[in-house]
């Protein structure tokens, strides 16, 4: 971390102490949309941590963006989803769109506007390919038909990425992206779903009925829609893993902070229960390694697919793995207070953005493949 | 398979699971909100004899004690866990005073708590390090012939709709100054106050709250068992609720594997249900296996607890096991289901129930240590070194 990440790391912990942690519980409880939060994040141009310069945002290195997004975790992942996929959102088009496309795309979240990614369908969950939304040509415009659900930041989103088939006949290959405003007409807003986890996170399902966009909103050429929601997924995914290391960091501290209170000096706790916090200090300290190994294969432009499924697998496991552990120590303490909402958004972030068991066919594809060079034949039997 | 089962057990069992089904599924949803205690239920649960089977020879039924107790534990806690929690709570109180009580305590409160009439509670947590130690630890005084105490006990579950309260406490000043003593307490008597309820991540329908002892006056006939007795008792209750909490994460596991595998069956991915991909079959086996082995952990325990034997370091195991795996299997089930598995409210396009996310949030109050450093490895290993 060079100076100007750890002063960035260190403005984004006040913000959270000041703006994230006082609030997080009462909107766990409501589950309303944490809105205020936008206005608070607006001087501070958070919201375009990821956006190129050149096109008016921060732009934030993919590691300075972990160091943030890590911080936001740590208060409240919630509201950090609500950052974290609208960032998301955008690398769609920063990936495949024309210039045009990444300034129109930008500018919303130059002000705190938010983006998001409209993937998932009712039949369409890990099956990504399996939708029934489609796109049509008319003249100048595409017309969408079709419903998308599980889309986080979908009822408070100035713009989305929305995906559906210009070919049905072609599957996944038929899909396409393109860019959404929520007030066009044919946009039809459902409810808003009442979660487990990431309660005040916005999650909506949403239906398109003739949505008409013009073809100058098509992200890359039909047919791209796969290739760009995989690429924008693998460089999502390890931001999960930031989110959920700031979590189960969270939680450890926490732990910590109700077992110094409890035990004066004298009582220590024995070693069972240190090595239990240890166990959970490796779990967070290998998940963030892992989160920060894959931000400077990005940085160095070298493949980072593998490890991205790995650096969110294991961030959400550790994250539920610690949570959980920290809840059955501090026991009735932990039960009856806020301490809850950790596990609880712990398991969200399992299933979303890819479940951690399709990252596992990632990592598998990648371990199961015919090595590169032939490895030397081992020896065996005399030397 | 029961075989194993006496005919009794095995009824107790069927009857539980019936009437969890018509009683408890219809409502659970709704007792998750928390508003309201089911007052109603007691006295329903009495008459299915749930209420008493941890004193055997008073329960009114032949043949079936703790295993029968555990057997209606598991099956109420498919449906509704939050109730299975009360029955356990009260069932802890039967238990204490048909093992410890004297002749006239069993004759005054056994009766009635079996028959629903009263509701119990064990009360012996405390915030402090160790019980005893700390600013709000319950102390009793000497007054007269019998005992003033203050303080407080923490986390208290069926606070407020209980009717009768063990207490454990240390009577000061006196030589011998660490050993607990058990009294019993009446919910009106004078002094004693129930705190606000305190807001559980799951597990709603049972009130826990701490109580507090502002001079409350205990006559001697009040103390169960003996003076500075009842360190061993509480650790013995303690460890018989580990056993009864078993069978509470056991049910929840299995009506979540049985739940996941049904949305398995009819959710397609890939041109097929999900079922059939090994990736959801092996995270069932896991669940199934689990649930599986603590289940036989726990008819152990509670065997033993019914023939009279020692039976706390295989109480601390199934603690110990369900500590690892309890959770998990709720983390898995939802795992199976996606974000149909992290709704709490049923989405309007989608039909059908989807109690997982509250079984995830109860399941997390069955498996929780009573003091970070009560682990029950500590149990086990006192066992064998």
């Amino acid at each position: 971390m060079n100076s100007e990440q750890a002063a960035i790391k260190q403005a984004a912990k006040d913000f959270v102490a000041k703006n994230i942690i006082p609030h997080a519980a009462e909107y766990d409880k409501s589950g309303e949309f944490h809105g205020y939060l936008l206005e608070a994040a607006k001087p501070s141009k958070i919201f375009a941590m990821a956006v190129p310069k050149e096109y008016g945002g921060l732009g934030y290195s993919p590691l300075t963006q972990a160091l943030v997004l890590e911080e936001w975790g740590y208060g409240c992942c919630a509201m950090a989803t609500t950052l974290g996929a609208s960032i998301l959102s955008m690398e769609s088009v920063l990936i495949a769109g024309n210039d045009d496309q990444k300034r129109r795309y930008c500018k919303p979240m130059l002000t705190a506007g938010i983006g998001a990614f409209a993937l998932t369908e009712p039949a369409a969950g890990s099956d990504a390919g399996a939708g029934e939304a489609t796109a049509v040509k008319s003249g100048d415009d595409y017309i969408l038909n079709g419903p998308k659900c599980w889309i986080t930041n979908g009822g408070v989103a100035a713009v989305l990425v929305v995906f559906a088939a210009t070919d049905v006949a072609k599957g996944a290959k038929g899909l396409s992206a393109f860019i959404v405003e929520p007030t066009m007409p044919g946009f039809i807003m459902g409810d808003r779903e009442e979660k487990l986890g990431l309660r005040s996170s916005n999650t909506v399902y949403f239906m398109m009925k003739d949505l008409r966009v013009p073809a100058a909103n098509l992200i890359g050429k039909e047919g791209d829609g796969m290739r760009i929601a995989m690429e924008t997924l693998d460089v999502a995914r390890p931001t999960i893993g930031a989110l959920a290391v700031g979590l189960a960091q969270r939680c450890l501290d926490e732990c910590v902070k109700h077992l110094h209170q409890r035990y004066p000096a004298k009582t220590y706790p024995g070693e069972t229960l240190q090595f239990e916090l240890a166990d959970m200090a490796i779990q967070i300290e290998g998940a963030r390694q892992a989160q920060h190994h894959v931000m400077r294969l990005r940085e160095a432009n070298k493949p980072f697919s593998t490890e991205s499924a790995i650096a969110k697998t294991l961030g959400t496991a550790s994250a539920m793995n610690v949570t959980t552990q920290a809840m059955r120590l501090m026991g009735s303490h932990a039960y009856t207070s806020e301490f809850g909402k950790f596990m609880r958004d712990a398991k969200v972030m399992q299933i979303y953005e890819g479940t951690n068991q399709i990252q596992r066919l990632v990592i598998a594809r990648s371990v199961l493949a015919p090595p590169k060079v032939a490895a030397p034949a081992m020896k065996v039997g005399a030397k | 398979m029961t075989y194993y089962l006496t005919k009794a057990q095995e009824a107790l069992g069927q009857r539980a699971h019936a009437f969890a089904d018509e009683f408890l599924d219809p409502i659970a949803a709704e007792l998750d909100r928390g508003l309201v205690f089911p007052k109603s239920l007691i006295g329903q649960l009495a008459a299915q004899d749930f209420l008493g089977l941890a004193a055997p020879e008073q329960s009114g039924v032949d043949g079936a004690g703790f295993v029968g107790h555990v057997e209606v534990i598991q099956a109420l806690s498919r449906s509704c866990p939050a109730i299975a929690s009360i029955v356990n709570n009260h069932a802890l109180a039967v238990y204490a005073i048909a093992y410890w009580g004297s002749e006239a305590q069993k004759k005054q409160y056994l009766p009635a708590l079996i028959k629903g009439e009263k509701l119990g509670a064990v009360a012996i947590q405390e915030t402090g390090p160790f019980l005893g130690v700390g600013g709000d630890a319950l102390l009793a005084t000497r007054q007269g012939g019998g005992f003033v105490l203050n303080g407080t006990k923490a986390f208290v579950r069926n606070a407020g709709a209980a009717d009768v309260y063990l207490v454990f406490g240390i009577i000061r000043p006196e030589p011998d100054n660490t050993r607990l003593t058990c009294f019993i307490v009446d919910a009106g008597t004078s002094g004693l106050a129930v705190g606000p309820r305190l807001d559980t991540m799951g597990l709603k329908a049972c009130p826990v709250a701490h109580l507090t002892f502002k001079s409350v006056a205990v006559a001697e006939a009040g103390v169960m068992g003996s003076e500075h007795n009842a360190s061993g008792m509480a650790s013995q209750i303690l460890s018989a609720g580990a056993v009864a909490e078993g069978a509470q994460t056991v049910g929840i596991a299995r009506a979540a594997a049985e739940h996941a595998a049904d949305y398995a069956k009819h959710r397609v991915q890939f041109r097929h249900p999900i079922a059939r991909l090994q990736a959801i079959q092996t995270l069932l086996a896991e669940i199934v296996s689990d649930s599986h082995v603590a289940w036989l952990g726990v008819q152990h325990a509670a065997r033993l607890i019914e023939d009279n034997a020692p039976f706390e370091p295989e109480a601390a195991m199934v603690k110990l096991f369900l500590g690892r795996f309890g959770s998990k299997m709720l983390v898995d089930a939802i795992q199976i289901e996606g974000g149909m598995g992290i709704c709490e409210v049923v989405p309007k396009h989608i039909s059908g129930a989807l109690p997982l996310a509250r079984m995830f949030r109860d399941i997390a109050g069955t498996t929780l240590l009573d003091a970070p450093d009560d682990f029950p490895e500590k149990i086990i290993a006192a066992g064998i070194a």
